[in-house]
């Protein structure tokens, strides 16, 4: 069932566009043109509000103080002005976030989808990550069910990365956490036993070369 | 009220109170002198050897005005004395009331000659018959028509006292009367006694009008009349009480004012001098008010003039330095308001071309849709890159009105760089893709907070990396890093692999509207906003700002500074922000 995202925006070609670019990525938008209060049924089936700050009539920090005063929805503000007691207000107010005017659907999308991400209901010993099971207390792996023998480092080289799913990480900050610190050309190590890793995890290609950064593990399974 | 009027009116209400209470208190001293002079005199009159007797014998005639130049000395009559020319043997008021002036002249002549003329001849002894005074003195021709004789003490007068003359005004001569115990008077003319000495004598040994306040001071003001009542030691017969009459001399003053008027002289040179002294001190703020005026209308063009080291100097001092603080603000305020209006230009200039631009490619995109063509996605890339920039344009110009006064407020608060970077990121990251530029970041595990206005930050931040998207090429990219390093210090590296910036232009990326060379010719739009503002932003958050070429080409762009500890980050309710 599509998770139900509130808009309170009150200009309708950026609220129209909003609502469509919300329903496109699955969700299922509600769009009021002015503020007001939310009653209790009202805001017991909402994912997310995305509050407009500047409304006539009402003030947003308003609205979402009421907000607050009644649900613990996540909230998502959108400002125009440049001004950082909003921000800052609104934040202290329980928003959970915020986006400044202008800003590309695409954007928007993605903060949405990033705040409504639930972390996966796992066992704590065991973490999914796209088409990889990796079990950390008996140190076994499996790529859509198939074992995969991996060595100590490059186990924990892949477990490392799997703390923060679709996250880049440094390598300088693997080196230390899969070789240990203090290990001279470490760095250089790293990308060797990334590059045996890859070819024992193909055809899935989960582990992705970030530019200027390190390495990332992909948080969805490759098509 | 003028400056002048009101001293004057000061002046004047100040010394008119002043003039007054001094010759009240010249009149109290006066009468008290003149009673005590009459007391000592008359006991001293009873109690020489006769006295009683010559008394108690014609207690009738007894009496009457007293010579001149008779009585003893008092003390008062010493003090008035002093301030006479002249001296006498009897000083005091009765002795100048007796002895000088026309009337007190007139009545010793008649006493001592029985003669009504005016003769001026001095007056001689009287004859020792004290009996013979009193029935000729009150014959009809008393000047005054006043009953009481002359002096008639029975004691010869061989050297009269000299005439004195030095102008004043001169009273009656002081009478005496002898009473009886219950203030019966032998003497026919003898006035009744007023019924406050009558009161008075029943207690103590002399008596006079009371002397409390105020009904002494507003006697001794209203009337120069001056009695006394005293008791004999002897307490009986007909002569137990003898009545003083006399009076402070009337007119002007010398009890202890100067006789003559010379004492208003220096209350007048006062004054005047006051008013003299005030003259230029008027002139000179007249005229410093009439500069300060000039240099108002102008604008405070002109300087106020000083002249002087006084505190009418030291006004217009003040005045120069107000003038010269409002020039300097006005000069300050006029040299922002044409930096802005500059600035404001510029932008304006800044964002017209990418609009236009943004224009023609939407036409273009119009007409290959309306000629049925494909869509050109070239036309659409460079659509919405011009949009995105003249949003970082419109920002930037908000932040520069910001950091662009000359105290900037800064809203310091926790910000949490991780989060700040992911909104950078996700800024910029649909432009990246459309240009094919790889955009990524990484950020520690644990959050990290810096102390700092969350605007002014991510503006700084976003500029460097959009600069890094905007003058890249195609299938290039940009890293951002956030790392936590030792002493509680971070470091955000902006680094991309574009063409870079050769050695010497590193050091002036951050001038206001520079741009280097292959920059100019990739991108000839902008106006090298961003890098200065993350310059501004920087140094107004004591961050260092580190650019660097790194090894391969691009550039490298160091944001370094010190970080909050984690346990204080945490305990703000800011954290996430």
């Amino acid at each position: 069932m599509a998770e139900r995202v509130l808009v309170i925006e009150d200009d309708h070609e950026l609220g129209r566009q909003i609502v469509l670019h919300l329903r496109r990525a699955g969700y299922e938008p509600t769009w009021w043109t002015e503020g007001r209060t939310l009653a209790p049924e009202e805001a017991a089936g909402l994912a997310l509000v995305i509050l407009d700050l500047m409304l006539p009539g009402a003030h947003g920090l308003d609205i979402l103080r009421d907000l607050r005063a009644r649900s613990d929805v996540p909230v998502l503000v959108l400002s125009a002005r440049a001004d950082t007691m909003d921000k800052v207000g609104a934040l202290k107010l329980g928003a959970d976030d915020y986006m400044t005017k202008p800003f590309w659907p695409e954007e928007l999308v993605e903060r949405v989808r990033a705040r409504l991400r639930r972390p996966a209901l796992q066992r704590e010993d065991t973490l999914t990550v796209g088409a990889l099971s990796i079990d950390r207390a008996r140190r076994v792996v499996q790529v859509r069910g198939r074992a995969v023998e991996l060595t100590r480092v490059e186990f924990d080289f892949l477990a490392a990365l799997a703390r923060r799913p679709g996250a880049a990480v440094t390598r300088a900050w693997l080196a230390e956490q899969v070789l240990g610190p203090e290990r001279e050309g470490s760095e250089r190590t790293l990308d060797v036993h990334a590059s045996r890793l890859r070819k024992k995890l193909a055809p899935e290609e989960c582990i992705e070369t970030v530019w200027g950064i390190g390495y990332r593990l992909r948080a969805e399974p490759s098509p | 009220m003028k400056l002048r009027l009101r001293l004057a009116l000061t002046t004047i209400a100040v010394t008119i109170p002043m003039v007054v209470v001094l010759v009240l208190f010249d009149a109290v001293a006066r009468h008290r002198a003149a009673e005590e002079a009459l007391v000592g005199y008359t006991l001293a009159r009873m109690q020489e050897p006769g006295g009683r007797d010559r008394c108690e014998a014609d207690p009738a005639g007894w009496g009457g005005e007293l010579p001149p130049g008779h009585g003893p000395p008092s003390r008062a009559g010493e003090d008035l004395r002093g301030r006479e020319e002249g001296s006498r043997e009897a000083g005091d008021l009765r002795g100048r009331a007796a002895a000088q002036g026309e009337a007190g002249d007139l009545r010793g002549r008649g006493a001592e000659s029985d003669l009504r003329g005016r003769e001026a001849e001095p007056l001689r002894g009287r004859d020792s018959k004290q009996s013979e005074g009193p029935e000729k003195l009150t014959g009809p021709g008393e000047p005054r028509g006043r009953p009481p004789p002359p002096l008639n003490d029975g004691q010869p007068r061989g050297r009269p006292p000299p005439p004195l003359d030095d102008g004043r005004p001169r009273g009656r001569p002081a009478v005496l009367f002898a009473y009886d115990a219950q203030l019966r008077s032998a003497n026919p003319a003898a006035p009744a006694v007023a019924e406050p000495l009558a009161a008075a004598i029943a207690t103590s040994e002399v008596a006079t009008w009371p002397q409390s306040w105020p009904q002494s001071w507003a006697r001794s003001w209203m009337s120069a009349e001056v009695e006394v009542l005293m008791r004999m030691p002897w307490g009986s017969g007909p002569c137990a009480l003898v009545l003083a009459q006399g009076n402070t001399v009337p007119g002007w003053l010398g009890a202890v004012l100067p006789p003559t008027r010379i004492w208003l002289a220096p209350l007048v040179a006062l004054f005047a001098a006051v008013l003299l002294a005030m003259g230029p001190v008027v002139g000179r703020i007249r005229r410093l008010t009439e500069a300060v005026r000039r240099s108002a209308s102008a604008g405070y063009a002109s300087a106020v003039p000083i002249d002087g080291d006084d505190e009418v100097g030291q006004l217009a001092r003040a005045f120069e330095a107000a003038g010269q603080e409002v020039r300097a603000q006005l000069t300050a305020k006029d040299r922002r308001e044409a930096a802005l209006r500059e600035f404001l230009a510029n932008t304006t200039h800044d964002v017209m071309i990418p609009l236009t631009v943004l224009q023609g490619h939407l036409s273009e995109l119009l007409e290959g849709a309306s000629a049925g063509s494909a869509v050109d996605r070239g036309a659409l890339v460079a659509a919405m890159g011009e949009a995105h920039y003249i949003a970082a344009i419109v920002h930037n110009l908000a932040i520069m009105a910001k950091i662009d006064a000359d105290a900037p407020r800064l809203h310091r608060e926790p910000v949490a760089m991780g989060v700040l970077v992911e909104r950078v990121l996700a800024r910029h990251r649909p432009i990246a893709r459309r240009l094919r530029v790889e955009l990524d970041g990484a950020v520690p595990e644990s959050p990290l907070h810096v102390d700092a206005d969350v605007t002014l930050l991510e503006q700084a931040v976003s500029n460097v990396v959009y600069n890094a998207i905007r003058h890249n090429r195609a299938g290039g990219h940009v890293a951002v890093l956030l790392e936590a390093l030792a002493d509680d210090r971070f470091r955000l590296r902006v680094v991309d692999d574009g063409p870079g910036v050769a050695a010497d232009e590193l050091a002036r990326l951050v001038e206001r509207g520079f741009r280097s060379d292959a920059a100019r010719t990739r991108a000839p739009d902008g106006q090298g906003l961003g890098l200065h503002i993350a310059a501004r932003v920087a140094a107004l958050h004591d961050l260092e700002l580190v650019f660097s070429s790194p090894p391969g080409g691009g550039l490298q762009v160091d944001f370094i500074g010190p970080r909050i500890c984690a346990e204080v980050a945490d305990s703000t309710q800011a954290a996430h922000l």
